[in-house]
């Protein structure tokens, strides 16, 4: 089961694995219709919102440019964030209840990597939500500006959604695993949420940004996990596409190191409570 | 072949003292004041393969966190282990493969799915072959008796249907180990008696070690060949289940209420009986069982008291331990 000759099966394995916990996660997904509901219901609340608050922005006019954005892209725009930000669980808030009630030490007896199963996990639940707020959102969005004809955008935004739903899960197992030490992490996951919200650009695309703020956010993770996804789909090219893969890799290869010494740290020093 | 082999295993844990009320809390959060808690205070233990060893002790003796150590999810503080020939800490995953826990606390079946789906899960996770996983599930539903709730959603199935399903999971992947804390916890007498019947079956059939921890003295005497007791995080008693009923669960305790007043003088008490206590019209009895049996007692009574209530129990684990530091003294005032 170990042994660096046997690197591929084991990344097979490993891969079955993941595919096994995402299944039996949207099965279970699937018996919350409720909160679906409610979540679908309070996006389109939301986004009723935003396209009025952007049409008295614009003031109607369909042609006007606001920063590089047409009211067509900035009402798109928002519906891929939402639908992004929506779409993932609060990790936090799981891990910290695990660890408190010990239910973790069911998930570390078995022959799988902790923070690995709450990945595939994660990007299940996130999957299947992306894809319905997207048709949620659609009911909104296209009869108030229009069709979404982004033509290779959608590419930019679906090749980059799977690299913004990593950053944003590394990004909150990052606040999670802080419950190996800490008794409580929902200050952390407010900030972090917060952040999402205004640098990560969820409200407002990081253009209509000051020029420092802008700055700014370059050298933060947060626009990777939502505006760079948004904004391929919004104005597809192909050159920052590339760009915005790869700063979106970087961001990946960091947070995973910062999550797995997190992790060989905490793994030790965790009281698994309980009898 | 060893199945397990400690030396000085211990785990203390930093726990934070914080006084009562407001102030207190204010403290504590300015200047927080760490005590260590000893909770397995360097247990020296040898598990053979294939055999069945009961860890015995009330709450919060050790039992748990001693399992939690050997199994890999807890680092100890001190001291070394060896479960099948790994060390549990430093190779969680390669020993996850070839052990099985179940704790009668929490459960590991998903709660809104039915069972089948955590049992397809724990194929895929422990990489079963297909016809393989196809033949070991149907062979453990078949002796679990699970087809009738196979399919029931686990959040609808009663405490003794879903224990008899977490521990056919666990047999899922044959683990030659078996560690099983508290597994008839809060069952009733019927459910209890059928889960051990299931276990020591699987044993026998399979081989499997096992090692379990209970504060039920019937669990150890039923399921068991070996008894560990553990109290205050250290082993008290080493032996052989056999010689333990004989010298430490040889005692009864009878509950009786009588109909109308009696004195205690007036109630026939056989040799090996002793009234220790008296609450109205309810006396509590203790009986060795090595001098009389309960039924004889009883018979003394019939047609003699007018019973209005009777019970017959399993005396307090703290009084067992007790008797068994008793006997120590005894031994070694002897010696």
């Amino acid at each position: 089961m170990s042994g660096g000759g046997r690197l591929l099966p084991r990344l097979a394995a490993g891969r079955r694995k993941a595919a096994a916990v995402a299944r039996i996660t949207i099965r279970q997904q699937l018996a919350y219709r409720a909160d679906f509901a409610l979540r679908c219901s309070f996006l389109l609340l939301i986004l009723f919102v935003f396209v009025q608050l952007w049409t008295a922005a614009y003031e109607g006019d369909r042609e006007a440019v606001i920063g590089g954005f047409t009211i067509k892209q900035i009402v798109w725009y928002l519906v891929f964030t939402e639908a992004l930000t929506m779409a993932g669980s609060p990790l936090a808030a799981k891990v910290e209840e695990e660890v408190k009630n010990g239910d973790i030490a069911v998930r570390l007896l078995r022959p799988m990597s902790y923070v690995g199963y709450h990945y595939s996990s994660y990007l299940a639940e996130a999957a299947v939500r992306f894809v319905l707020h997207l048709a949620v959102g659609s009911l909104i969005a296209w009869p108030s500006v229009g069709a979404p004809d982004f033509g290779f955008g959608w590419l930019g935004l679906f090749s980059l959604s799977f690299g913004a739903i990593t950053v944003a899960f590394l990004l909150n197992a990052a606040i999670a695993l802080c419950a190996f030490w800490v008794e409580e992490t929902s200050g952390l996951q407010f900030v972090l949420q917060k952040l999402q919200f205004t640098i990560g650009g969820m409200l407002l695309p990081v253009d209509l940004m000051p020029e420092w703020l802008q700055r700014v956010c370059a050298w933060l993770p947060f626009q990777a996990s939502l505006y760079l996804p948004a904004k391929a789909a919004v104005h597809p090219d192909g050159s920052s596409l590339l760009a915005s893969a790869a700063i979106q890799a970087a961001w990946i290869a960091a947070l995973g190191a910062l999550v797995a010494y997190q992790y060989r740290r905490g793994a030790r020093k965790l009281h698994v409570n309980g009898g | 072949m060893l199945a397990l082999r400690t030396r000085g295993l211990g785990k203390t844990f930093k726990v934070k003292r914080k006084e009562p009320g407001l102030r207190g809390s204010v403290r504590s959060l300015l200047r927080p004041e760490w005590e260590e808690k000893p909770a397995v205070r360097g247990i020296d233990l040898t598990v053979g393969q294939g055999e069945t060893v009961a860890f015995l002790g009330p709450n919060g003796a050790g039992k748990s966190t001693t399992i939690k150590m050997l199994t890999g999810i807890l680092h100890p503080s001190f001291g070394e282990a060896e479960v099948l020939g790994l060390s549990p800490w430093k190779q969680r995953s390669e020993l996850a493969y070839r052990i099985g826990t179940v704790f009668g606390q929490k459960s590991q079946l998903w709660y809104h799915l039915p069972p089948v789906d955590t049992f397809e899960l724990i194929g895929r996770v422990y990489e079963l072959k297909r016809e393989d996983y196809a033949r070991r599930s149907r062979e453990l539903i078949e002796r679990f008796e699970l087809g009738p709730y196979l399919r029931t959603p686990v959040r609808k199935l009663s405490l003794g249907e879903r224990m008899r399903c977490e521990i056919a999971a666990v047999f899922l992947h044959r683990p030659s180990l078996l560690f099983l804390d508290e597994p008839t916890i809060g069952l009733d007498v019927v459910v209890k008696q059928r889960i051990r019947e299931l276990i020591r079956e699987s044993n026998r059939s399979e081989g499997t070690t096992v090692v379990l921890t209970s504060h039920d003295p019937t669990d150890v005497e039923e399921l068991c060949s070996r008894v560990v007791v553990i109290h205050h995080g250290g082993l008290l008693l080493d032996e052989p289940v056999e010689r333990m009923k004989r010298d430490v669960l040889n005692r009864k305790t009878i509950r009786l209420t009588t109909a109308s007043e009696l004195r205690e003088s007036e109630l026939p008490l056989p040799e090996g009986t002793n009234a220790v206590r008296k609450e109205g019209r309810t006396f509590t009895i203790e009986v060795d069982l090595g001098r009389t049996a309960v039924e004889d007692v009883l018979g003394g009574w019939i047609g003699r008291v007018r019973i209005e209530d009777i019970t017959v129990e399993d005396p307090p684990l703290e009084e067992t331990i007790k008797h068994i530091y008793g006997r120590r003294g005894e031994k070694e005032e002897g010696a």
